[in-house]
């Protein structure tokens, strides 16, 4: 039993990770719901005892189900949900502004800015730039102050 | 009694958001509001002192043994005297130099309300940092004073000088001030306490009293501008004067040594200590004080200024002994009066006639004599002459200096006169000789505070009693024992008078010799900007800057290969893991019962879908497989003996099941079309990656549920303890009761993720 | 393009699904089925109604146009109910009344602010799937707006 479980387990999450490396945005989503459903089955299944369900009047001398690990999956399940919607509407905003959903377009967007951003030498991006024209000699201050 | 502490410090504290509250009603009631403030914390303070001083001592995270300990001792009242006092003081100065400020820059008046919020925070953290007893909440404090003071020194957001110096003080006092709370836990580590009166008598001299107090003291020292980490407080420059004025001469620098007063009953145990001190503060004074003589910008000249003079107090604490202490204190109190004069001087003087250099003015007495007069004694006091408080300063600081010997004495006299050049060459340089540019009238606000600071310095020359009863109950909480010293004019040949008859010569005479040693001078501020410390700073921050863009180019080049490198170390770490640890009974195969077969048959198609999501082309053929093994893993949490986890996943499959089409709705055929129709390239590494992912995921799940249930679990507690909590479903117990917090953490993210999907799916196409 | 059978289906399905959802959520204690199950629920009735009649139909329905505002009440109860008990002596979330003590019964459902607790979370969860569904509906009518703008 334990071993079936673990490999279920194993080929949901290689499914995801399979999933995650490829180029379609959408594949990667997929993968991230794949993941956090192998999580919470992990969450289940590592529960103490497996039996009846934890609801009174308990069954006499059965086993009765950790009920401690359901709560926790229970949480597991809504947020991981919440984190696909999130994911999804991230992907359509994606789409709306490259065009695309291919994470190569998104990333050659991404270094094409950085570049943009390189050459409009934005002043504060790197403070000790200051320094270099700095160092004319004479009595005066080393510095233009503003006030 | 409480009310002597709480009064002033919760004045104090409060200022801030009173402020923020009458920016809303103008910008003009927010200067007012804040004056008051200060001048009601200020009296408060005093009210409190003459009552006796009180403390307050809560319990504030018993676990952690942290106490909210303030009293309001001599150490404490002093700093808060000055803290409010002085904020009084630049508050009136700056409700009229502000509005003039912004104007120059062409931004609106509004901003102005920020500004007199930072301000006044700084003010109330300064207090509660003064009377703070307990290590961590002085971290606390520290840190405020940092962080408010990062806005106050880039308050001209758009000037790129002022947001690389307030960068660069807020690195290195906010680094130092990590190793504050190093040395803080170091001693509690070995005593069990933060409260430094506890810690004064139970810590012993040895190696980690040395540790951390060397620490502690390190923190203390770059927030006061000691060699060598003094070189933000130069650039710091940048910021308003009323910021410098208040925070740079007599508040954030203050702090630091208010630090080493504080801690002082532990330094002192140390020799290394002390001596590391009076190095560090010898340095200072000389660094100091000759690159203020070589300095032509008005505020450059008065920082370096204030480094030289809070060298005069880290030596005086490294010399130790009554003079020592009290020494100490004393000096702060007038540096702080004179030196916060002559930033507003500097301040009214570039307002009037628009240079900010020396080489700009000159002259200025007759147009501006009340001005004059009033920097005229803080100069004065600065360098020391009699009738002002400067005299008794230097009197103390000479005084200490002897008690070591004639070195040091020769020391103390040479960094007394390279002060009074200075300090004349500032004052004389603005005031005397010829008019070199245009005055304009300067309003009273602007003047008038440097004339009362000014006249205060005169008042201390005259009736020293006050001020250096402050200094001696300040000196002696932190020599830990009663201080007695006196200081008055005598008119005899003791050495004090004779070390201040020549330092007045020696000053002198540096002022008339300049031409010989400006030359030298230059140089060794030229040598220092090579290869002092801040080039090494400005090196580490470009080499972090320069690590960063290599990373982030590899990273952002081919993002797959992230999530790839992520996954196959993880696998070999996991591998060799399991390699090289005994697995001898880790791995159990578990038996199959009857009553299970029914959970085997839904974790069959369950994995089969998985695989199947592998391999689908379409998008919303994969959006449905993807949901159907949701649903099929809903029927194993089912066959697992959980109604309520079975529940739920069934209905979040099902709108996540809507989320996806209703997602692939959105987006178009085309740019989804061609996602399924590239190629599938490095398919093969993609497997290989997935395999290792799944193979250590594998083991890892395995061992784990091999192991043996433990006997007395929470779980147990929790099913016992239901009818307790009238439920009957043990989960819903967990959830709203038991573990109730869990479920607020979870409900709120949820309320957040809605927040970001309903903003981002607002707002329609871009093109 | 929905034909009769599916709109009276639907129609008639909104209130019976409101209540099961409302059941749930009271026979949460005692039976399986909690705060969240029950939001579900309550939004796929919803969501039907939007899926069938379009948008501006099933925002007649009274809180389906706050729905977020929903969302953000049920978070705000859940965080009185936890920090009310801190202003009466208790630590956080503690639950009244208090293990031991009666409690009020009508029927099966029981009078205790765990119950509420779930109200919230209910709320919430209500909130966040037809926010979320709606703002995803929104868009569309959008983008089939500027494709089609007749």
């Amino acid at each position: 039993m334990i071993l079936i479980l673990s490999a279920v387990i194993a080929v949901v999450f290689g499914s995801g990770a399979f999933l995650i490396l490829q180029r379609d945005l959408f594949r990667v989503v997929v993968g991230i719901v794949l993941i956090s459903n192998a999580a919470n089955l992990f969450i289940i299944s590592a529960g103490l005892t497996r039996g009846e369900p934890p609801i009174y009047p308990l069954l006499e001398g059965a086993t009765i189900a950790d009920p401690l690990v359901q709560a926790m999956a229970l949480t597991a399940i809504v947020i991981s949900s919440s984190v696909a919607a999130l994911l999804l509407s991230l992907v359509y905003r994606l789409y709306v502004a490259h065009d695309s959903v291919d994470i190569e377009d998104v990333s050659a967007a991404e270094v094409r800015e950085a570049e943009a951003l390189e050459r409009d030498e934005d002043p504060g991006r790197d403070p000790e730039r200051e320094e270099e024209p700095r160092g004319s000699p004479g009595d005066v201050g080393l510095r233009e102050d503003t006030r | 009694m409480a009310s002597p502490v709480l009064l002033p410090l919760l004045l104090a504290l409060l200022a801030a958001p009173a402020v923020l509250l009458a920016g809303t009603f103008g910008v003009r009631s927010a200067a007012p509001t804040g004056a008051a403030f200060a001048a009601l914390a200020f009296g408060a303070t005093l009210w409190g002192w003459m009552s006796g001083g009180g403390a307050v001592d809560l319990a504030w995270a018993p676990s952690w043994d942290l106490r909210l300990h303030l009293e309001l001792d001599g150490l404490a009242t002093l700093y808060a005297l000055l803290a409010t006092g002085i904020g009084f003081a630049v508050l009136a100065y700056s409700s009229r130099y502000l509005p003039l400020h912004l104007e120059h820059q062409g931004r609106p008046a509004s901003d102005g309300v920020g500004f007199y919020f930072f301000i006044l925070l700084f003010m109330g953290s300064m207090v509660g940092l003064a009377m703070a007893q307990d290590l961590i909440l002085l971290f606390v404090f520290w840190d405020l004073t940092a962080i408010a003071s990062y806005y106050l020194i880039g308050f001209d957001r758009q000037d790129a000088e002022s947001r690389a110096s307030a960068l660069m003080a807020l690195l290195v006092t906010g680094v130092t001030a990590v190793l504050l709370l190093i040395g803080a836990l170091l001693l509690y580590a070995a005593h069990g306490t933060f409260s430094v009166p506890e810690l004064a008598e139970r810590v012993g001299p040895g190696p980690l009293l040395t540790t951390a107090g060397g620490l502690i003291a390190v923190a203390g020292l770059a927030k006061s501008a000691q060699v060598p980490l003094h070189f933000w407080l130069p650039r710091a420059m940048a910021a308003p004067t009323p910021v410098s004025a208040y925070l740079h001469s007599a508040a954030m620098v203050a702090a630091g040594v208010l630090l080493l007063g504080r801690v002082y009953p532990l330094l002192q145990k140390s020799e290394v200590l002390l001596d590391s001190l009076l190095i560090v503060g010898l340095l200072s004074m000389a660094v100091g004080g000759i690159l203020a003589l070589t300095r032509d910008v008005l505020k450059q000249l008065l920082a370096y200024s204030t480094i030289s003079q809070y060298g005069y107090v880290v030596v005086m604490y490294g010399l130790g002994g009554e003079y020592g202490a009290v020494g100490a204190s004393f000096y702060v109190l007038a540096h702080a009066l004179c030196k916060s004069a002559l930033f507003l001087t500097a301040g009214a003087v570039t307002e009037a006639t628009g240079e900010d250099r020396l080489s700009g003015v000159g002259g200025l007495r007759r147009p501006m004599p009340l001005l004059a007069a009033g920097s005229g004694a803080a100069a004065a006091g600065l360098a020391a002459l009699p009738l002002t408080v400067g005299f008794f300063k230097d009197e103390l600081f000479f005084a200490a200096a002897l008690e070591r010997g004639p070195v040091f004495a020769g020391l103390a006299v040479l960094g007394a006169a390279l002060t009074f050049a200075y300090a004349w060459r500032f004052w004389g340089g603005i005031f005397t000789g010829d008019q070199v540019s245009e005055a304009k009238r300067m309003p009273g606000p602007l003047v008038w505070p440097v004339v009362a600071l000014g006249g205060l310095a005169l008042f201390g020359g005259i009736f020293v009693g006050p001020y250096l009863g402050l200094a001696l109950a300040a000196g002696s909480d932190s020599l830990g024992a009663p201080a007695s010293v006196s200081a008055a004019y005598h008119l005899d040949a003791r050495p004090e008078n004779l070390m201040a008859l020549g330092t007045y010569a020696l000053g002198g005479l540096i002022v008339v010799a300049r031409p010989l040693w400006v030359g030298m001078a230059l140089a060794l501020s030229r040598f220092g900007e090579r290869v002092g410390p801040e080039r090494l700073y400005g090196l580490t921050l470009r080499g972090l800057n320069a690590l960063s863009d290599v990373v982030h180019r590899a990273e952002a080049r081919d993002l797959r290969s992230r999530v790839a490198a992520i996954l196959l170390p993880g696998g070999v770490l996991i591998g060799i893991g399991i390699l090289v640890t005994p697995t001898a009974g880790t791995y159990r195969v578990g038996e199959v019962r009857l009553q299970d077969v029914p959970l085997l048959l839904a974790l069959v198609p369950l994995a089969v879908a998985a695989l199947t999501t592998t391999i689908t082309k379409r998008h919303v053929t994969l959006a449905l497989v993807l949901s159907s093994a949701g649903f099929m893993l809903a029927l194993v949490y089912a066959f697992f003996g959980a109604p309520d986890v079975a529940l739920v996943a069934v209905l979040v499959e099902t709108v996540l099941t809507l989320l996806f089409l209703g997602t692939l709705r959105l987006i178009p055929y085309r740019v989804l079309h061609r996602q399924a129709e590239l190629p599938t390239e490095k398919r093969l590494r993609k497997v290989f990656f997935a395999t290792v992912a799944g193979a250590s995921t594998f083991a890892v799940v395995w061992a784990t549920l091999s192991r043996p249930a433990v006997e007395n679990s929470v779980a147990k507690e929790h099913l016992r303890l239901t009818p307790d909590a009238h439920a009957k479903d043990t989960v819903t117990a967990i959830l709203a009761d038991f573990r109730g917090l869990d479920t607020m953490g979870e409900i709120s993210v949820v309320a957040l993720v809605l927040l970001a999907v309903v903003t981002l799916l607002r707002g329609g196409r871009l093109r | 393009m929905t034909s009769v059978m599916t709109r009276t289906v639907a129609r008639l399905l909104l209130l019976p699904t409101l209540v099961t959802a409302l059941a749930i959520l009271v026979k949460g204690y005692t039976q399986p089925g909690d705060g969240f199950s029950a939001g579900v629920v309550a939004a796929l009735g919803v969501l039907l109604q939007l899926m069938v009649f379009g948008r501006e139909e099933a925002e007649k329905i009274p809180g389906v146009r706050q729905a977020g505002t929903l969302a953000f009440v049920g978070l705000l109860a859940a965080l009185v109910l936890a920090v009310v008990p801190l202003l009466l002596g208790d630590p956080l979330l503690t639950h009244y009344p208090s293990p031991g003590s009666g409690v009020l019964h009508f029927g099966t459902l029981e009078f205790v602010t765990a119950v509420l607790f779930d109200c919230a979370v209910f709320l919430l969860v209500f909130g966040f799937v037809v926010g979320t569904v709606g703002a995803i509906s929104r868009a569309i009518e959008a983008a089939d707006r500027e494709e089609d703008p007749s």
